[in-house]
């Protein structure tokens, strides 16, 4: 929620629909695909959206801690994997495990399911920093009613109750309750006055917000919505590629192009299964492209 | 736009026999601007609820008798009808506002009406530009002053256009700025729209000028209508119970006068036609005599702030350069503006925060080697607000649970604390169930029972009415004469002047000016009290009520004395 950050480029001035359905759809791709090459087909646009972002340098960090994901994902699955047939390593009985047989389908799987993961990894990070919190929840709040302003009112008092926390942490370390020093038993023990005192507060002003919702005419009748994002053709250009990149990911699917067999041998490519991963990625880089136009032409940016 | 017509209302709350309003009767016309006032627990708040349908509507409870709006009664009306036509708006800010973004929050209300898009734009657009809000639209709320939010939670209820406009203590939690501001926005509201307005407020001197009635309410009825006629003249105050005056035409009532001026200017005319030529010439408390400097130099350094600086890692230097020293027996208050680093001070004292460059040093010992715990023994720390300090089932409880902390030995001082601040008939209640005023004087004897040398206080008198504050200046002084020194922050003038011995300005995280109050506040055009002003250029050296009092009484006995001088 706080890490949300404006920035002056197409990727934040999109309406959070397009948005939304454009990290939707790359979720649903990266799930649906198993084929590695659809796979890193998909985290390249991901990647190429996010520098047109501007937010390389949160995703580098993303990437950090993922690589020790990758490194365990792969060692994990060459360890225990059985039904490669290519064996390239052939190690010494080792107790639990039994003899340790190391084959290029076992490597090659793990690493294939890594890319999934760091595709998914990076949509989230898109969606963190790139995704007006307000926005997204603006957008749900149209489909559903009572839930959704349950969600948006704990987001917006979370920052309340951080202050407290701290506020009230501070006046009770002056009261002599010991927060710093100490086991962590003991300091587990000495937060309970701040954890009363926190809840007691949230009641009493959960009660107060009722009221003044009650007396806003909250529950008095069907709600209607207050719209405050605007359409552009940016956001019917986006929205119709990245459908497009959609049914073709889904198509690949049905056809079975975008589906890799692993074991017990590695699958042949066919270069042709391909079309369907250049058309996906053509599509997914449209934001990426837009951006870079919007950047380089003023014209295109009061066109779109 | 609205008659409010009230016959008979009683009002009993859920499972409680005694009603909260005690058969009301009352009429309020279009356009009028009613200010209630009353001790608290005397039904104001109830009032206003059971106007706006809230309770029974929210509370429950039982209503009898009638309200109704235009002749029709609101029994009748539906919950989407009446909010439409009466609109409420609460003490605290925080604590109304729903959404994040401050456009949404506005939209709420109309949203909850069911109202058209194109609507809804227009009014967020009429409300954000009257209020001066648009260049926060899209602002997160977090980010707002306390003063804009509660602009935002003003707008959100104007935008559902209430023909009657209830505001209960609505600049309670707010600095003196944004009090003046918002009250001139609701003033604005009434004059240019004929807006219905009923507010609570217990700081009259702020708003009485506004208002064309006062009803001051007691024990659920109320006890006085005053009409204020021309809203610049203080009739109705003769009528009033002494209690609820502000200081300035308090002063006048004690001194016996009859006619009470409301304004420091309409109180100047009243002396300047008593005593034309006595200008400059009466003097109370003449400078302090040799004896009294040399005793204030040998006393005990308690504080010794050198070379303070302070930086927030977000928002940067608070405090900049901070020389500044507390002597056993010190009372001082410290007046500045919002952010000029007085909370950011206190802190540094108690050991909150620890000094950036310089340094401070608590009896001797400096602030960075000494927890914050330890600390806690010496310097006692009273935040704004009360609620921050209670959650024992009693007040006993309470008071001993800071004594187990600090180990402090069970030597019948908490029976002591308890009986000295007057709380022995609540030392089994529940402290959260006691009214502001007693939970603040828990919370200080929470504080105070480990006997400190020194007291901090920020915002003490936030939300308080004249009573109370006066209480807890008594209370101040009498715990500085046992002999600990007290240092406290606010923004109030008039207390800070009645109850304080030495001022300390600061601005832009500086002091910028320190010492006595009578150097420091009689001269001064914005952080003066009203008294001073009052006699400024007139007597010297008068700051707090008594020293007004006498001060006026002097100066007619005088006139008296020369009228019969001169018809001898």
């Amino acid at each position: 929620m706080l890490t949300y950050n404006s920035k002056d480029n197409l990727i934040f001035k999109l309406h959070p629909f397009t948005q939304m359905t454009f990290i939707g759809i790359v979720f649903i791709l990266a799930l649906v695909f198993s084929h590695p090459i659809y796979l890193l087909v998909l985290l390249m646009s991901v990647w190429v959206v996010i520098a047109a972002a501007g937010n390389l340098a949160e995703w580098k960090g993303y990437m950090k801690f993922s690589i020790v994901m990758v490194l365990f994902i792969v060692a994990i699955n060459t360890l225990f994997a059985r039904a490669g047939t290519t064996i390239i390593y052939r190690g010494p009985e080792i107790p639990l495990i039994g003899s340790l047989e190391i084959s290029l389908e076992a490597i090659a799987y793990g690493l294939g399911m890594s890319v999934r993961l760091l595709v998914i990894i990076s949509i989230f990070c898109l969606y963190t920093y790139a995704v007006n919190p307000d926005k997204a929840l603006r957008l749900f709040s149209k489909m559903g009613g009572k839930s959704v302003l349950a969600i948006t009112l704990s987001v917006r008092l979370f920052p309340l109750m951080m202050k407290d926390f701290q506020r009230i942490s501070g006046i009770q370390r002056c009261r002599g309750v010991k927060l710093a020093t100490g086991s962590w038993w003991e300091r587990a023990r000495n937060s309970i006055p701040i954890i009363s005192i926190m809840l007691l507060s949230c009641m009493e002003r959960s009660l107060q917000l009722a009221e003044s919702m009650y007396a806003r005419g909250y529950g008095s009748g069907p709600r209607s919505c207050y719209e405050k994002d605007l359409w552009r053709p940016r956001d019917y250009i986006i929205l119709i590629l990245t459908t497009i990149a959609m049914a073709v990911g889904i198509w690949s699917a049905v056809k079975g192009w975008s589906a890799f067999s692993y074991y017990p041998v590695l699958e042949q490519v066919d270069p042709l299964e391909l079309i369907g991963a250049a058309i996906t990625a053509l599509a997914l880089l449209v934001p990426a492209i837009l951006n870079w136009g919007w950047m380089k032409w003023p014209i295109l940016k009061s066109r779109i | 736009m609205a008659d409010i017509k009230i016959q008979d209302l009683s009002y009993y709350y859920p499972d409680t026999i005694k009603p909260a309003l005690n058969r009301i009767n009352l009429d309020i016309f279009e356009g009028q601007f009613v200010l209630i006032v009353g001790n608290s627990g005397s039904g104001k708040s109830t009032l206003l609820r059971t106007i706006s349908g809230l309770a029974p509507g929210f509370y429950n409870g039982t209503l009898q008798g009638k309200i109704s709006l235009d002749g029709k009664e609101i029994a009748q009306m539906s919950h989407h009808q009446l909010v439409q036509e009466v609109g409420i708006v609460f003490q605290n800010p925080e604590s109304q506002l729903v959404m994040m973004n401050v456009e949404q929050e506005i939209a709420f209300g109309l949203e909850n009406l069911g109202l058209p898009d194109k609507l809804m734009k227009r009014r967020v657009m009429e409300m954000s530009s009257s209020l001066g809000l648009s260049p926060h639209l899209d602002s997160n709320v977090a980010e707002l002053s306390g003063g804009q939010k509660q602009k935002v939670a003003l707008a959100g209820v104007l935008a559902m256009h209430p023909g009657v406009l209830l505001l209960d203590e609505p600049t309670s939690q707010l600095d003196p700025v944004a009090a003046e501001e918002l009250l001139n926005i609701i003033r604005r509201l009434n004059e240019d729209n004929g807006t219905t307005i009923i507010m609570i407020e217990q700081r009259l001197e702020r708003c009485c000028h506004l208002a064309d009635r006062i009803l001051v309410m007691d024990n659920g009825g109320i006890s006085a209508d005053l009409k204020a006629g021309n809203r610049s003249s203080g009739i109705w105050m003769q009528k009033a119970p002494v209690s609820y005056l502000p200081p300035l035409p308090r002063l006048f009532a004690r001194a016996g006068f009859k006619d009470l001026p409301l304004t420091v200017k309409q109180g100047r005319q009243f002396i300047n036609s008593y005593i034309p030529e006595t200008r400059g010439q009466n003097s109370f408390n003449s400078a302090l005599d040799p004896v009294a400097i040399s005793e204030i130099d040998s006393r005990e350094n308690l504080v010794d702030i050198q070379n303070l600086w302070f930086t927030y890692p977000n928002t940067g230097e608070a405090l900049k350069n901070v020389n500044l020293k507390i002597r056993e027996g010190d009372f001082i208050a410290v007046l500045g503006e919002n952010g000029a680093g007085k909370t950011t001070l206190l802190k540094n004292i108690n050991g909150l925060l620890k000094p950036n460059r310089g340094s401070i040093k608590v009896a001797g010992k400096d602030t960075r080697e000494l927890p914050i715990e330890d600390m806690a023994r010496s310097v006692a720390y009273l935040s704004q607000d009360p609620n921050d300090y209670l959650f024992m089932p009693s007040v006993r409880e309470e008071i001993q649970f800071t004594m187990k902390n600090l180990d402090l030995s069970e030597d019948g001082y908490g029976d002591e604390i308890i009986n000295r601040f007057n709380l022995e008939p609540y030392s089994q209640c529940n402290p959260r169930d006691l009214s502001t005023g007693e939970r603040q004087r828990v919370a200080l004897a929470t504080v105070l029972v480990s006997k400190p040398r020194l007291l901090l206080l920020d915002e003490p008198t936030r939300g308080f009415d004249y009573q109370l504050k006066e209480e807890l200046g008594k209370l101040l002084l009498e715990i500085n004469r046992q002999g600990t020194a007290v240092m406290m922050v606010t923004h109030d003038v008039d207390f800070a002047a009645e109850y304080a011995r030495d001022i300390c300005l600061m601005f832009d995280g500086g002091i910028i000016e320190q010492g006595s109050k009578y150097d420091v506040l009689q001269h001064s055009t914005f952080y003066s009290p009203q008294i001073a002003k009052l006699f400024n250029d007139i007597v010297d050296d008068v700051i707090t009520v008594n020293e007004g009092v006498k001060a006026l009484l002097g100066l007619t006995t005088s006139i008296k004395s020369k009228e019969i001088v001169t018809a001898l």
